[in-house]
């Protein structure tokens, strides 16, 4: 992988790199993708794609309310606020 | 086994001994990240089949009183507000938490090196890793400052571990155990597992923890056959090119047990297996490169000053808080997932996921269990110069296939080779753990889990 797409994939995935990091993680994805590419030979031809081993169907819960008391505590672990806001930087 | 009798003093009468015994053996081996028997003593139920013994819990893995970092700059000082399921089924059991053990940064490694927090070495040698990347959970339970630990498996995070250190280690069937409050790295792969000192309290820990949890949608009812007893054991092939000399060595021991034990042995190949590490590795950094975006410095956690804009406020986050393995993963994993790549990558893994569990299927079929190496080499050194960090990851084949299947999977001690302990690993259907802890107790008659120089359970250290 060259370092411009690195650079595309990093944007993608909010993660800022710096120039010297960059240079040893296009190294390290690259190693990897090679690996990746292994997966090639294998002969999947008419095999369904397991997402689960064990449960195959989808599985709802009841729309219902609880009571969950962590609220405050959430709040509580929050870098900046103001009340019972979050405060991020300005979006404009 | 008796000896949990004696534990239950660890935290009552010996209760000063206890603590000294252990920190003596951290400042040797630094298994904890966190050490406190009182956190969390109030929510124990102080009743039970576990009642009053100690227990480590991997620092990804939620217990309130307790911070919960995930070996992590990003979390290093999140004080955790709830307890995970499993910890408290434990705690119902008796059983007290007394801290957080050390570990790969969000599970990602094999050495627990990659702890942005603290260093882990093995109780049998310091210059050597516990392995990972539940390492902590490991080391404690070989140097005897808990009978038992918790710790996540994803690829082998908990087997592997288990072995390098001469302890047990179990992956359970997938969903038995639920997985709310542990902190998601590849959930389709993931179980909460547990590092213990005999087969006898493994089968304990996971018979306490495990259950259907209506905070974790994936969890399943317990439905085994009921056949638990063993008689014929698939062994899987393996070679010179396969496993270093020492593994290689303590792997034929194990077969030949096996035979004395009055096993039926039948030697099998699995032909996927060479396609597992790939697989996993693109199915494991696709789950954690969507897991943890919720790292962005806005909810909690740590948060980069002085940024102008909220792309800013995360990119920065994220550059100063995630260590070199976990970018490796979120690029790797955001990668494979980019339009246009995800039929070559993502979905083809899927597909060999299914090819090695139809290769399991048809082992099972004549087979009530499989014995497997649990990992090429016994412990090796800090730092690269033993394995790279692409050879660590090549070398998760044997584990990290249980993972992709979803079966449960119990490393064993075996032997020890070179003053190093090596274990070997046994596979069942899902939800045949019994005959797992059959197949490991009938061993650890002729071998139990041997102890590292300066162990004890009188706590006089």
């Amino acid at each position: 992988m060259d370092k411009n797409e690195l650079f595309k994939t990093a944007a993608l995935a909010k993660l800022k790199l710096d120039d010297e990091e960059a240079d040893k993680l296009a190294a390290e994805v690259s190693a990897m993708l090679d690996n990746f590419s292994a997966m090639m030979e294998a002969d999947v031809e008419g095999l369904e794609p397991t997402t689960q081993t064990l449960q195959k169907e989808n599985r709802t819960r009841s729309d219902s309310t609880g009571s969950s008391n962590l609220s405050n505590q959430l709040l509580d672990r929050v870098p900046e606020r103001e009340d019972r806001f979050i405060v991020i930087p300005n979006v404009m | 086994m008796s000896d949990i009798k004696r534990w239950a003093k660890a935290l009552t009468e010996s209760a000063d001994s206890y603590k000294k015994y252990v920190g003596s053996w951290e400042e040797k081996i630094g298994s904890f990240l966190q050490f406190d028997p009182e956190a969390a003593q109030a929510d124990s139920s102080g009743q039970g089949l576990l009642a009053v013994i100690p227990f480590g819990v991997k620092d990804n893995i939620a217990v309130k009183g307790f911070n919960m970092t995930c070996g992590s700059k990003i979390l290093e000082n999140f004080d955790c507000p709830y307890t995970a399921t499993a910890v408290e089924n434990l705690q119902k059991a008796g059983a007290v938490p007394v801290g957080k053990m050390n570990m790969d940064e969000f599970g990602m490694g094999s050495s627990t090196d990659n702890s942005a927090l603290a260093e882990t070495h093995n109780p049998w040698d310091t210059s050597r890793v516990a392995g990972g990347s539940s390492g902590g959970s490991a080391a404690a339970v070989a140097a005897g400052q808990v009978p038992f630990a918790l710790g996540s498996d994803t690829g082998g995070s908990v087997r592997q571990p288990a072995s390098f250190c001469g302890v047990y280690g179990l992956k359970p069937t997938y969903g038995t155990v639920s997985r709310y409050g542990l902190t998601a790295y590849a959930s389709s792969l993931e179980t909460i597992g547990v590092c213990a000192e005999t087969a006898g309290l493994t089968r304990d820990v996971f018979k306490a923890m495990r259950g259907k949890d209506i905070m974790d949608n994936t969890t399943v009812e317990y439905k085994p056959s009921g056949k638990d007893d063993v008689e014929t054991v698939a062994v899987l092939k393996a070679g010179e090119g396969d496993l270093n000399v020492d593994v290689l060595r303590s792997y034929k021991t194990s077969i030949a047990r096996l035979k004395d034990l009055g096993y039926k042995t039948v030697e099998v190949e699995l032909p996927t297996l060479k396609y597992v590490v790939p697989a996993y590795y693109v199915i494991a950094t696709a789950e954690a490169s969507a897991n943890l975006a919720r790292f962005n410095g806005i909810r909690y956690g740590l948060a980069a000053q002085g940024a102008e804009t909220p792309s800013a406020l995360m990119e920065e986050t994220r550059h100063s808080g995630f260590g070199d393995e976990v970018k490796l993963r979120i690029l790797l994993g955001t990668y494979v997932l980019r339009s246009g790549f995800q039929d070559q990558f993502y979905h083809r893994a899927q597909k060999i996921r299914t090819a090695i569990l139809n290769d399991f299927n048809r082992i099972f079929e004549s087979a009530d269990a499989l014995m497997m190496p649990v990992f090429p080499t016994a412990a090796f050194r800090h730092g690269s110069s033993d394995l790279t960090q692409l050879q660590q990851k090549a070398a998760d084949l044997y584990t990290c296939s249980a993972n992709l299947a979803g079966l449960p999977a119990l490393a064993v001690p075996s032997t020890i080779e070179e003053g190093l302990p090596v274990g070997v690993q046994f596979m069942a259907p899902a939800f045949e753990e019994e005959r797992l802890f059959r197949i490991a107790e009938k061993l650890e008659a002729v071998f139990p889990a041997q102890k590292p120089e300066g162990y004890s359970q009188e706590w006089k250290a």
